[in-house]
């Protein structure tokens, strides 16, 4: 009797189990040539920006110590600027520009 | 050009043929628990492990010199091959940052010309 499970395991169980694994892999989502292209460019943009903006950082960080504070506590900066979003307004600007060049 | 996303036989790190070491970097397990691994699966299939090891060996291409730039694109291809709509969807992530980031340069100097205006009124 403990044979005929033993083979039943064998012949039945083990190409089931790998098959199972065989149809999954299969299903798993997968990346044309193109898009595995497009990705790695996407990719390697990223990595030369954020070298860049990096630099830039620590440019500024030099430029005026106090921007490298502000970062670390950027929810407190952009409410003391009285911004609610990161992003400054154009309009708000305009204003003072007269006003810098006098 | 050659694909980052097929399974290649690693010769540069390999102990028989490379299989195990391609596996290890395909998916980015530690090569020595593939290595056990495939130890295990020979001495329970009872060397239809060994025979399928060696088809591999044959079929797969060889892993070409310099597919990754460092250890960071490695591992990102890693998660590529894992689960590709994660890997875009960090590339997305990685993006919004800098965005965020190069708003806050834009912040900081926009304000600091209004800061300097207004002392420039002050003085008036």
């Amino acid at each position: 009797m403990e044979e005929v499970i033993a083979i039943l395991c064998a012949i039945i169980g083990l190409p089931w189990l790998i098959m199972h694994y065989v149809t999954k892999w299969k299903q798993s989502p997968k990346i044309t040539n193109e898009d595995e292209r497009l990705l790695d460019e996407m990719y390697n943009l990223a990595r030369r920006l954020e070298a860049r903006v990096e630099t830039v950082e620590r440019i500024v960080a030099a430029d005026s110590p106090d921007f490298r504070s502000r970062l670390t506590s950027g929810d407190d900066y952009h409410r003391e600027i009285g911004l609610g979003d990161a992003r400054p307004s154009l309009e708000k600007h305009a204003d003072y520009r007269p006003a810098g060049r006098n | 050009m050659a694909a980052r996303t097929t399974f290649y036989v690693d010769k540069q790190n390999k102990k028989v043929s490379g299989v195990c070491a391609g596996i290890a970097d395909y998916t980015g397990i530690d090569v020595t628990v593939v290595r056990i691994m495939m130890l295990v699966l020979a001495w329970a299939t009872g060397g239809a492990g060994i025979l399928a090891y060696f088809i591999a060996a044959h079929l797969a291409p060889t892993k070409p010199t310099g597919l990754y730039q460092d250890q960071a694109d490695a591992k990102f291809w890693q998660g590529v091959r894992a689960n590709p709509s994660r890997s875009t969807g960090e590339v997305r992530a990685k993006f919004r940052e800098l965005d965020r980031r190069l708003a806050d340069i834009e912040l900081h100097y926009t304000s600091r010309n209004t800061r300097l205006a207004d002392e420039i009124e002050s003085l008036r």
